[in-house]
């Protein structure tokens, strides 16, 4: 399972606080070291620049003037500023008493552009040195100026206290910084919190529905909108479900049904006959009554057993070549006294030339099933038709019977499991709407399909679209 | 007593409508629910035995319709139906009892008797007038000591008379709860039967039991 959309959403949160936090105090801390840098170096240079001015070339000494070299600053032990003066071949011409025996660093740099650098001074102390070369003035005395030579100045100012603030600014930054992460994750938990909170109340909502409450609706009134959705899929597929489930149910309500009535009628049949003696008329009158009740029960059980192999995939098919006239003729045969004592007529219009590769085993069974289907629900005197024609890889074969008294929306229903027209049960007492749906199935399983259509003048017409080559 | 049997399933049909006559009732049956609908409104049935899937109008339709008529026939629900919605469904609409298939005769028997009871408001199968013994259950009849034999029509008489004890009974409504819709038999049958019946449980020496009220019909017991 990937980490829960809190723990994402908090890590999210407190890095990219982090990292913001991050660039925004480097910035703050590089923007005021480079302030507090500039300002001293913009002194050390000044500094700098006094002391070049106050160097004077007189004949060939070079000298640095006193008052200067008695400034306050380069007296100062604690906090020395030190100078140091070269000619360009690097003999000192001048230095700070305070240096001793230590140099300073010879810096190219211009007057115009100095060079600055780090160094260590004495006693761990941080020093910042600024070097340039420039040309010195000359004396007044001097009434024949010498060459001009330049000179090489550095000048050198401990610069621990800069460094210090900026070490306090860090830690400053840091500790701010940590103090606001901190602060953050509770803000963050709090407002990830908040803001799932309808993800969870839905969650609740899915948790809560059992199975056999499908009918309940996900509600989420106050859901936010990227989370409708998601409710309004997981509705319509609870919809889907308890559909499923209520046509489940129907459907085993159905069965049950179907095999009570049946097993009550026979019951009673006993029961009531076993009450009394009888004559002989009588028992064999029941027993042939219960007779036809139990085959008729065998073939409704076969039925289920059939439909219930198709659902569930099990039947392997072997298929031929099929003559679909033969086969339709030979399938009328067992219907066909029944038809005659009603006198329904029927028509065999399958040209000998039409053939399907099939299973002739289950063909047959769809077949027999559509003309006893047919000849149920013919009226008497009726016709029952079948037709056959070739299409481009598929045949067509259609069964018609005269008679029909369904309306539109009832030949929409014709092939679900246990419908049946009305009064067919009173009639008969045999058919228990399974035909039908087997054929949808049956044919679906040979890899075409079954359909009904209601034409003018009652005439009921099965189709029957198989694939001309087996698909299966 | 009268029954209408609205059954569609046509072995159970004619099985039930068998058993019931020979039971002592008097029974009309059909399997259509609007016939069952327009038999049941047009007569008091003591008892009607009533499927729920049925062709041309549901069972529960059916009742719906008869109790908002006002009759008062007891309705037993026959069906393969079982489920606590379906039962509680069927009760609530104003069914008196609920019996699923397949079921045992002898049960379904036993639940009629009792609606018929119920009925008449009697709790006791043992009815006692004087000393007239009228045992409901497996019908038989005795003056003091000694059993009576009556046929099933002497019988079927005298238990409406008995479950009316007390009352003045008419002919119409003897006639109405005791012969089929289809039988041939006019209401003058009362008349004869009442004589034969008289024959059988009236003995001299003890005070008579049935009387008639001249106009009225008949009452059983205590002279009005």
């Amino acid at each position: 399972m990937k980490a829960s959309l809190r723990t994402r959403l908090l890590i999210g949160v407190v890095s990219a606080v982090l990292l913001l936090l991050s660039l925004f105090s480097i910035g703050i801390y590089t923007a005021i070291r480079a302030a507090l840098l500039g300002q001293f170096d913009v002194s050390l240079v000044s500094m700098a620049q006094v002391l070049a001015a106050s160097l004077e070339v007189d004949a060939n000494e070079i000298e640095l003037e006193l008052e200067v070299q008695q400034m306050p600053e380069f007296q100062d032990r604690e906090r020395p500023t030190h100078y140091q003066v070269w000619r360009m071949d690097g003999t000192v011409v001048a230095k700070s008493p305070l240096l001793e025996n230590s140099d300073l660093p010879r810096l190219e740099g211009s007057v115009i552009k100095p060079a600055f650098k780090e160094i260590k001074g004495k006693g761990g102390r941080v020093e910042r040195v600024v070097g340039f070369s420039f040309l010195p003035r000359l004396s007044d005395s001097n009434d024949k100026p010498p060459e001009t030579e330049s000179l090489m100045l550095a000048v050198a100012r401990d610069s621990t206290e800069i460094l210090s603030q900026l070490s306090f600014l860090r830690w400053v930054l840091l500790v701010a910084s940590a103090s606001v992460t901190v602060l953050s994750v509770l803000v963050a938990f709090m407002v990830v919190h908040q803001g799932l909170r309808p993800l969870n109340a839905i969650a609740a909502e899915i948790a809560a529905i059992k199975e056999d409450e499908l009918s309940t609706r996900v509600g989420a009134a106050a859901a936010p909108r990227e989370l409708l959705p998601i409710k309004d899929r997981l509705n319509e597929l609870l919809s889907r479900l308890e559909a499923a489930f209520k046509r489940e149910r129907r459907f085993t309500a159905d069965v049950a049904h179907e095999l009570r009535t049946p097993i009550a009628g026979m019951r009673s049949m006993i029961e009531v006959t076993a009450a009394r003696d009888r004559d002989k008329d009588e028992y064999e009158k029941v027993l042939s009554d219960c007779h036809v009740i139990v085959e008729n029960m065998q073939t409704m059980v076969n039925d289920l057993l059939m439909l219930a192999r198709l659902d569930a995939q099990q039947i392997s098919f072997q298929t031929e070549q099929i003559r679909l006239g033969e086969l339709m003729s030979s399938c009328w045969r067992p219907v066909c006294d029944k038809a005659l004592q009603r006198q329904i007529l029927f028509e065999n219009q399958i040209g000998p030339e039409i053939t399907c590769q099939s299973d002739p085993k289950y063909l047959s069974m769809i077949f027999s099933n559509l003309l006893g289907n047919a000849v149920e629900y013919a009226d008497d005197t009726g016709q029952i038709w079948a037709t056959a024609c070739r299409m481009d890889d598929s045949v067509e074969v259609a069964v018609s019977n005269t008679g029909c008294h369904l309306t539109g929306e009832q030949v929409s229903q014709v092939f679900d499991r246990f419908w049946r027209g009305d009064s067919a049960r009173s009639e008969t007492g045999t058919h228990c709407g399974l035909g039908l749906a087997l054929v949808q199935r049956l044919a679906k399983a040979l890899g075409g399909q079954a359909t009904a259509e209601l034409q003018p003048g009652g005439v009921l017409t099965i189709r029957l679209k198989l694939p001309a080559k087996p698909c299966v | 007593m009268r029954l209408l049997v609205i059954e569609d399933y046509r072995p159970l049909q004619q099985a039930l409508t068998k058993g019931l006559r020979e039971a002592g009732f008097a029974v009309d049956t059909t399997r259509d629910g609007q016939e069952g609908l327009w038999y049941a409104a047009g007569s008091e049935y003591d008892v009607i035995i009533l499927d729920l899937m049925l062709p041309g109008m549901d069972g529960l339709e059916i009742l719906k319709k008869i109790r908002s008529q006002g009759r008062k026939s007891h309705v037993l629900i026959l069906t393969a139906r079982d489920t606590v919605e379906d039962r509680v469904a069927g009760l609530d609409l104003g069914a008196d009892d609920y019996l699923v298939k397949p079921f045992a005769f002898e049960e379904l028997l036993a639940r009629v008797r009792a609606l018929v009871r119920r009925a008449y408001r009697r709790k006791n199968p043992q009815i006692k007038i004087k000393d007239l013994g009228i045992d409901l259950t497996t019908q038989r009849v005795w003056r003091g000591r000694e059993e009576i034999q009556l046929t099933v029509r002497e019988y079927a008489l005298l238990e409406y008379l008995a479950m009316r004890a007390g009352q003045i009974v008419s002919r119409t409504d003897i006639w109405e709860h005791l012969y089929e819709f289809k039988s041939a038999a006019s209401s003058n049958v009362v008349d004869v039967y009442v004589g034969y019946l008289r024959k059988k449980i009236e003995q001299p020496g003890k005070p008579p039991l049935i009387h008639t009220v001249r106009g009225r019909g008949y009452t059983l017991g205590a002279k009005p």
